[in-house]
């Protein structure tokens, strides 16, 4: 285990360093620069913009700006300054961090929380009407884009009442008690969990459906039954617990994609996470900003990743490492 | 890009159920404050002009799409930080958006010497921070030293400074002021107010240490930025809100003394976009909106009396809109390229130089037509930077080259141009045909259907143009380093004051915005010459009647020579609650908040 870890490790440096040197390429290669917006005001000379270009460095060749970001970066974790904030892009993006974790998290419990029961459920009762309403309204929903379930959500709030217009918190959430307070953000929270929560459900649920299926085909299922077990010892005990390997593997993945998953579900109901923030930072050009912000949605990929297969190892005796 | 186009979709889908949401009419904020003024008055209070004696208590909520970088005025360098900062910080002197005139704030008064050369400023006595340290003469020192800063050299460093040069500032007193400069300057006024003031006794050390620029930015506690400005920083939380509270020590006060704002909030709310700001409004969220798109203006209107809310008519706004064909040179050789070459293709300068084809182009133009398409009717005609929104530099009698297709086609056959080969475009006197690009941003759906306009326009001339939407960046890096395009459609927002002279750059031939042909190094055609003599006349010149007159010949020549394109100004409309009083929206940035120390919550009003 531990040679696989360091293995991992080590193959995680290339990567990371192959990821922002393709990114810095690409926000050099894109036209103009973070002052480009500054130029077009009259009021602005060209010393003052050049002074700028000089401040933040833009006035040196790219590959000098980056060798200077990958020296600082290695040796003192330092990941720039953002142009228009003057703050440590650390700083900048801790703030939308927690807020995108939350979010993720929670769309998260949405998707695991419905699709392992309903997958088991629909594998249990396979072919009857409930096996094939579960298949439809999973599918209809996987064939609506992100964009447009989001809004239709955000409608249905606009027109009832029932839900917030986007935002995390209401107005005069800081004069409420914490009840009052969690209440306040879950019912913020809702739709867009809703929203990114119910695209996966559809893999997962069929993906659990079938792996249950297979398995209750198997001889130590038969087994089982012909000892007399009742039917839900069976398939809770001995079924699902074997059905549910590749879901952890697919677990795994879902917590790599944690920071960049709800992107768009963020930008819709105005919810301020990382989302927000990488997307300004790239209209303005702000470019140690998305970097920062790649880089950091990278490394927890790669994590997302390794959690996946140790969870693995864990969950199945069967399979070791080394 | 694909979050780019994923929040165009966005936006485009959020514009139509904006307008599906049923409105559920306003909820009113805290209302009814507690608050009592709990510092003496200081000596020199300033008597704000408010059209009717406010009460205090409520909040006002506005909607911002970005929320601010910085609060650190000095080096805030886009509205969303400024929209924010400027109610926070205040300089000596300020605009007053109604009158159209500088009234003095934290300079009480101030004398010219009779050369124009010396000026004494007198800062208002007891005049104090947001945490009740006095604002001296010693502060004012401080921020031009921070302004003149050559390694920070922060924008507003241009505008304070005359001929290149620096004011010498001195401080015989605590409350006196005395600032030299080398010649008479027309916009000083309106210069030194827009230094904002910040606290000395907060910043120095991190003046000192080369910290300036990263102070007072958005993770800075609240209570620890001190303000000069009606209002200070109660609470900022990142992608959601900004709230700002009353600055207890500010010295302004009403007609009848009691101390002003008088809002106990106001709160700059985040949304992704116009259309969310739309719905947070309709759902009561939102008390006003300062920008909204003339395809809405009508479906607001509609909703006036459900919504609870008013939608100011505010006449033609300050923006202008007009195209240009490139004119430049190069101005430094490169390899295959001497300095002299035109920028654009050589056939087609040939064509750009003669005054007879832009004028030609300008009476192409049915703008009577594009406002009715494009604006839906709100937008009126326009010749010059200085719209009929200016209420003080507008000239009426300013009119540039208007539609006539005929006079249109008679200067081009008078070029010996025509339509050789029968395909309704023209050939040029060598038998080329007449051809040419327009480049505009193309997140700017107006400005791509203008362009579009502008294309049928010509067509029936016999001109081909062919518009072509580039993304915002690359249009600037067109139109200020590569020179890329044969002709850009753009707009320009007005400045604060509203000074035809706070743009003199997009005038001057050496100016970097003098977008048809940039930085010249001498005026490369007469016209433009005697524009420069008549700049430089203008900002050397105090008499307001003069600089006028030389305004409107500057105007005129750019004009006859066709110089820019002028298209339609658009007229501004917003929308803002019944339930607030003193509510003076301007055609000028920042539409709503120049008067937000003024509004209040009116008793008794009906909160649906």
């Amino acid at each position: 285990m531990r040679t696989f870890l360091l293995r991992r490790f080590l193959q995680a440096i290339p990567l990371l360093f192959g990821i922002s040197a393709l990114t810095f390429l690409l926000l050099q290669l894109a036209p103009g620069d973070f002052l480009n917006t500054m130029a077009e005001n009259p009021g602005i000379t060209v010393e003052s913009i050049e002074a700028m270009r000089t401040r933040f460095g833009l006035d040196r060749p790219w590959h000098v700006q980056y060798v200077l970001y990958l020296k600082n970066l290695i040796l003192h974790l330092d990941f720039g300054e953002s142009f228009s904030r003057h703050q440590p892009v650390f700083q900048v993006l801790r703030e939308g961090l927690l807020n995108t974790l939350l979010l993720a998290v929670s769309a998260a419990v949405v998707t695991w929380g419905l699709a392992v029961p309903l997958g088991v459920w629909a594998a249990v009762r396979q072919y009857s009407w409930v096996d094939k309403g579960l298949s439809l309204l999973a599918f209809l929903w996987l064939s609506i884009p992100e964009v447009l379930s989001g809004l239709l959500l955000l409608f249905l709030a606009a027109k009832t009442g029932l839900f917030p217009v986007g935002g995390m918190r209401s107005l005069g959430w800081e004069s409420m008690d914490p009840l009052g307070k969690a209440l306040d953000l879950l019912h913020h929270l809702a739709l867009p969990a809703l929203v990114v929560g119910l695209i996966p459900l559809a893999a997962r649920m069929r993906q659990m459906r079938a792996n249950l299926l297979d398995v209750l085909r198997l001889d130590y299922v038969t087994t089982a039954r012909a000892k007399g077990l009742d039917e839900r010892t069976v398939v809770f005990k001995h079924a699902v617990r074997n059905a549910i390997n590749p879901l952890i593997t697919l677990f795994g993945f879902t917590l790599g994609a944690l920071l960049s998953g709800s992107f768009i579900a963020e930008i819709i109901f105005s919810w301020p996470g990382l989302g927000r923030i990488t997307l300004d930072a790239l209209l303005t050009q702000d470019q140690y900003l998305v970097m920062g912000s790649v880089l950091m949605a990278s490394v927890v990929l790669v994590l997302g990743n390794l959690v996946a297969d140790i969870l693995l190892a864990v969950a199945d005796p069967r399979i070791a490492y080394d | 890009m694909r979050s780019t186009n994923a929040r165009l979709v966005t936006a485009a889908a959020m514009a139509m159920l904006a307008w599906g949401a049923a409105g559920c009419g306003g909820q009113q904020g805290i209302a009814g404050s507690t608050w009592h003024d709990a510092h003496p008055l200081p000596a020199d209070t300033m008597t704000v002009p408010t059209p009717e004696i406010g009460r205090h208590g409520g909040r006002f909520v506005i909607a911002q799409t970005s929320g601010p970088k910085t609060f650190n005025d000095i080096m805030a360098n886009e509205s969303s930080s400024t929209d924010v900062a400027g109610r926070m910080f205040v300089g000596l002197t300020e605009l007053d958006y109604a009158s159209g005139r500088m009234y003095g704030l934290l300079a009480k008064s101030w004398d010219v010497s009779p050369d124009g050369l010396t000026w004494t400023w007198h800062l208002r006595r007891g005049a104090q921070f947001s945490d009740g340290h006095p604002i001296t003469s010693e502060d004012i020192l401080f921020n031009f030293e921070i302004a003149y800063d050559e390694k920070l050299h922060p924008s507003i460093q241009d505008l304070l400074k005359v001929d290149g040069k620096k004011f010498e500032i001195s401080a015989p007193d605590s409350y006196t002021v005395v600032m030299k400069i080398p010649r008479a300057y027309a916009l000083m006024i309106p210069a030194v107010g827009s230094l904002h003031i910040m606290p000395k006794h907060r910043l120095e050390s991190a003046y000192r240490s080369g910290d300036f620029a990263s102070a007072f930015n958005v993770s800075t506690a609240a209570e620890s930025i001190v303000c000069s400005g009606p209002f200070m920083l109660k609470e900022y939380a990142a992608g959601e809100k900004t709230v700002l509270t009353r600055n207890p020590y500010w010295f302004g006060v009403d007609a009848k003394g009691q101390r002003m704002p008088y809002l106990d909030e106001v709160v700059f709310l985040i949304v992704p976009d116009q259309e969310a700001a739309a719905l947070k409004f309709q759902s009561g969220e939102v008390d006003g909106i300062d920008n909204v798109k003339p395809a809405d203006y009508s479906t607001y209107a509609d909703g006036q009396k459900k919504g609870n809310y008013t939608l100011y008519d505010l006449g033609p706004g300050m923006t202008t809109n007009f195209f240009w064909v490139n004119l430049n040179r190069v101005k430094e050789a490169k390899p295959g390229r001497k300095v002299g070459d035109p920028q654009t293709d050589p056939i087609r300068y040939e064509w750009f130089k003669r005054a007879e084809f832009r004028q030609a182009l300008s009476k192409a133009i049915d703008r009577e037509a594009m406002i009715r398409s494009v604006f839906f009717g709100d937008a009126v005609k326009n010749w010059s930077t200085s719209t009929a929104g200016n209420k003080v530099w507008y000239g009426p009698e300013t009119v540039g080259l208007d539609y006539d297709p005929e006079g249109a086609k008679r200067l081009l056959a008078g070029m010996g141009w025509k339509d050789r080969d029968g395909d309704g475009v023209l050939e040029d006197e060598k038998g080329r045909t007449v051809s040419f690009t327009m480049k505009t941003n193309a997140d700017n759906v107006t400005r791509v259907a203008m362009a579009n306009f502008v294309r049928d326009d010509l067509a029936k001339i016999g001109i081909r143009c062919t518009p072509v939407p580039v993304d915002f960046n690359t249009l600037i890096t067109n139109l200020r380093q590569d020179f890329q395009y044969e002709s850009i459609l753009l707009g320009l927002q007005s400045g604060v004051p509203p000074d035809p002279m706070m743009g003199q750059n997009v005038w001057k031939s050496s100016g970097l915005t003098h977008y048809w042909n940039v930085a010249q190094k001498r005026p490369e055609t007469a016209a433009e010459a005697k524009i420069d003599e008549l700049v430089a006349e203008n900002v050397a010149t105090i008499d307001f009647e003069a600089r006028k007159r030389g305004w409107r010949e500057i105007e005129q020549i750019v004009n006859r020579e066709a110089f820019v394109i002028w298209l339609p100004t658009i007229i501004v409309k917003l929308p803002v609650r019944n339930t607030f009083g003193n509510v003076q929206p301007s055609v000028m940035p920042h539409r709503l908040l120049w008067s937000i120390d003024r509004v209040y919550v009116k008793g008794g009003g009906t909160p649906a």
